[in-house]
């Protein structure tokens, strides 16, 4: 059974990309494009990851990651921030607010691949080879 | 008639040499002096009219003596001889008669001639004779010639009554014995004039000397005092010593001299006489008299034997100290004083005049040109300093030298690159002349390179202010562009597209370089919330970071961390300082297989931590330079040349030092060290 990762990102290039190397990876990707979708998404399916972006229309990151950890249900759901708020305030806030793992924006594949094998207790030379 | 005429003329002679008034007084010393030049218009006239008399006197003895002339040839001969002598005196020059050369042999001759001439008339009987010489001993020993004139009457006198009580002043012989009365009275006046004349010359040649003396001695400006020896008494003392002692005259006549020195300083002062009674005189710097409100005057004190008449005294001159010394010293210390000052100044000095000739220098330009003083003395200074033939265009030495004042410039110094600020300041004279200029030289060559940095980082602050404003907007769309690049590149056909692609991928990666640095950079100035930072673990953490971001993992890492302690630094910055370092090490390391080695360990009050590389090192040239901001040894757009300015700035920030080693192809050593953070501190 595929793992489900649900990317939240208001930029639509940065979605589509991420969807193709996580396909590619073997996952099941859903997108969601503000907050609100978020949550709406989050509400529908269970899912193995969300990785969240902070600045975005109607509902923003930080909001998301507050309702998913205080939400019984996707409390234990690893949240990979991935955001262009690259202040070390912001890395703190993000970790306060529960959040598993704080990747700023730009990086590269590699790093994206670190953070999931940090998040999904994968083997990263596995995942080395996948790419 | 000529014998009585003559007689008259000896006559007036002798009271003329009888209103002769002479005076000791030295106080009336011109009017003898004017009274001798007087007599020296006369003497000639004198002397000769009184060997008339003697020629006419001897004569008549020889020719009208009783009894017979034995030789009359040599009668004649002799009176021929004798006023053929005193007709060449009347052709002789007046100043001879003021001769003492003339004078002696005169005398000799005409002793002779009168002793000759008494022997032919025969009648020289031992009594005559004994007249005649008792008649010159009078006149030789005789010191006041109206005495001698008085004794010389006396003895004719007493002369005539013995030749009377003999029976000789009567009978046909008389005549000739009347004749000796006379004969003795003249030749008293003529020796005795003789003899006064050559007494007063050398008195008044003492009295003319003593007058000199005693203006030198009261006008001096040195304090003089005249000592009786071996008493060591005091003779007498000049106006100055009164004025500088305070005692009067009185006070210290006959007293001894050795109360005129301060009391401690007795055997000192002894033994200083008794050097000046050794060697005749003496001299020394180092005593001190007392005056009479008993407060010590240094002087400068020198003594030495001198012969007044016929007493020896010691002439003691001494020149007070005390102002004049003080004086030196001022002058001494004030000289020093400027020459430190001038010396001290690191800048370059150098003092020319209007032709350019440099005349002084100071310390620095001795140092900055490598030549010795005498090398630049004389030299023109654009020869010493600029291997010029004329001044410098921008020169304000010369603008001082036209208008008297102060001037500057700046000028560019090609043959080292350095920048010079040149001041330049007149020296006048108390007319207002140009003496010289003061040229300083200020080398602002690190000082305007200080400041260009200083403005490029402020540019570069601002910059980095409204870089990580934009930051978001920036790295969202170069998010999309590196990962849609890297998704092209892993497309089945994109073999014919790689080069490209990758292109796409690495600007993409140097903009976001450039976005963080700039956003590092503006970061670095900013106050960051410090907490106690775990050195290894953002080691480590860097480290992983690094190997992420640059995908070389064949680098073998040699971890050694030997202190575990915390430093008080904001984690943020830290990471940021190793995870440039440890960049900088991978890149050097192109290629080489390494070690990368990271270590830290604990110092006294410190947390030291190494990185090491074995790449390719850092000429040495560049050393100094690296962590200016903006410097790179790298291509352009390969590195913006923050990376370690930012590491310098965070590190210093935190109160931390940074050291480079670093030799070429063997590898690089950066040290940091920070304060440790340990819970008592």
């Amino acid at each position: 059974m595929k793992r489900k990762i649900l990317i939240v990102d208001d930029e639509e290039v940065i979605r589509k990309f991420l969807k193709i190397h996580l396909a590619k990876l073997g996952f099941e990707v859903k997108e969601a494009a503000d907050g609100e979708q978020a949550i709406e998404e989050l509400g529908k399916d269970d899912f193995d990851l969300l990785i969240c972006d902070i600045l975005m229309p109607k509902k923003d990151g930080w909001e998301v990651i507050k309702e998913v950890k205080s939400n019984s249900k996707t409390k234990h759901l690893p949240v990979i921030v991935l955001t262009a708020k690259n202040e070390d305030s912001d890395m703190f806030k993000g970790y306060d607010l529960g959040a598993n793992y704080y990747m700023t924006k730009p990086f590269t594949k590699a790093q994206l691949l670190y953070g999931l094998r940090l998040m999904l207790d994968e083997n990263p030379e596995e995942i080395r080879m996948q790419s | 008639m000529y014998s009585r005429a003559c007689i008259l003329d000896g006559f007036r002679l002798v009271c003329f040499l009888l209103s002769f008034r002479e005076s000791r007084n030295k106080s009336n010393s011109l009017l003898i002096r004017r009274s001798f030049n007087l007599e020296d218009q006369d003497r000639k006239k004198v002397i000769i009219t009184l060997r008339w008399t003697a020629v006419i006197v001897t004569s008549y003895l020889i020719l009208f003596g009783k009894g017979r002339v034995t030789d009359l040839y040599l009668s004649y001969t002799l009176i021929i001889v004798y006023l053929l002598s005193n007709v060449l005196l009347t052709f002789l020059p007046k100043r001879w008669f003021s001769n003492l050369k003339l004078f002696y042999p005169l005398v000799l001759f005409d002793t002779g001639i009168v002793s000759f001439g008494m022997y032919l008339s025969e009648k020289m009987t031992t009594d005559f004779y004994l007249v005649f010489f008792l008649i010159i001993i009078f006149a030789s020993v005789s010191r006041n010639f109206k005495l001698l004139m008085v004794i010389g009457g006396i003895t004719a006198l007493l002369y005539g009554c013995l030749l009377y009580s003999w029976g000789l002043l009567t009978g046909e012989e008389s005549s000739s014995y009347t004749l000796r009365i006379p004969f003795i009275f003249i030749m008293t006046a003529f020796y005795g004039y003789l003899v006064q004349t050559l007494t007063k010359e050398k008195r008044q040649a003492l009295t003319l000397s003593e007058d000199k003396y005693q203006g030198l001695f009261e006008n001096a400006h040195d304090g003089i005092v005249l000592l009786r020896s071996p008493q060591w008494q005091i003779a007498d003392i000049n106006r100055e010593v009164a004025k500088v002692t305070g005692y009067s005259k009185e006070e210290l006549i006959q007293g001894e001299v050795f109360d005129l020195f301060i009391p401690e300083e007795l055997e000192k002062v002894r033994s200083y006489f008794e050097g000046v009674v050794e060697k005749g005189e003496g001299w020394a710097d180092d005593l001190s008299l007392r005056k009479k409100d008993g407060i010590p005057l240094e002087v400068d004190l020198s003594t030495r034997r001198i012969d007044l008449g016929d007493e020896s005294f010691y002439q003691m001159i001494f020149r007070d100290l005390t102002g004049q010394r003080k004086l030196e010293k001022k002058i001494r210390e004030s000289k020093r004083n400027l020459e430190a000052i001038f010396d001290g100044i690191r800048d370059q000095l150098s003092i020319q005049t209007p032709d350019y000739r440099i005349f002084r220098v100071n310390r620095a330009v001795i140092e900055k040109y490598r030549i010795t003083f005498s090398g630049l003395l004389g030299k023109k200074c654009y020869e010493a300093y600029h291997q010029r033939t004329l001044p410098c265009e921008t020169c304000p030495v010369s603008v001082t030298f036209q208008t008297k004042q102060p001037a500057n410039s700046i000028m560019k110094i090609p043959e080292d690159n350095t920048t010079l600020q040149i001041f330049s300041y007149p020296i006048l004279d108390e007319k207002g002349d140009l003496l010289s200029a003061i040229e300083y030289m200020k080398d602002i060559t690190e000082e305007q390179r200080l400041q260009e940095q200083l403005i490029q980082s402020e540019k570069l602050a601002g910059i980095g202010i409204l870089a990580s404003g934009v930051a978001h907007e920036i790295n969202n769309p170069l998010s999309g562009i590196i990962g849609m690049a890297e998704v092209a590149l892993e497309e089945e056909d994109a073999a014919k597209n790689r080069g490209y692609l990758t292109d796409i991928l690495n600007c993409a990666q140097r903009i976001s370089e450039i976005v963080g640095g700039l956003r590092s950079y503006s970061r670095a100035a900013k106050k960051e919330e410090l907490s106690p930072v775990d050195l290894n673990g953002v080691l480590e953490e860097s480290l992983r970071m690094v190997q992420l971001a640059s995908k070389k993992t064949s680098v073998e890492v040699v971890k050694n961390f030997k202190s575990d302690e915390k430093i008080r630094a904001n984690v943020g910055e830290i990471q940021q300082v190793f995870t440039n370092l440890i960049t900088n090490a991978f890149q050097a390391m192109d290629g080489k297989k390494g070690p990368l080695i990271l270590s830290t360990r604990s110092l006294k009050d410190s947390v030291e931590v190494k990185v090491t590389d074995h790449g390719m090192g850092i000429p040495q040239k560049y050393l100094s330079q690296i962590f200016d901001p903006f410097f790179t040894t790298k291509n352009p757009g390969e590195g913006t040349g923050l990376g370690l300015n930012i590491v310098y700035r965070i590190v210093t920030k935190c109160e931390g030092t940074i050291d480079v080693e670093s030799k070429e192809q063997v590898g690089t050593t950066f040290t940091v060290k920070f304060p440790a953070w340990r819970a008592d501190a």
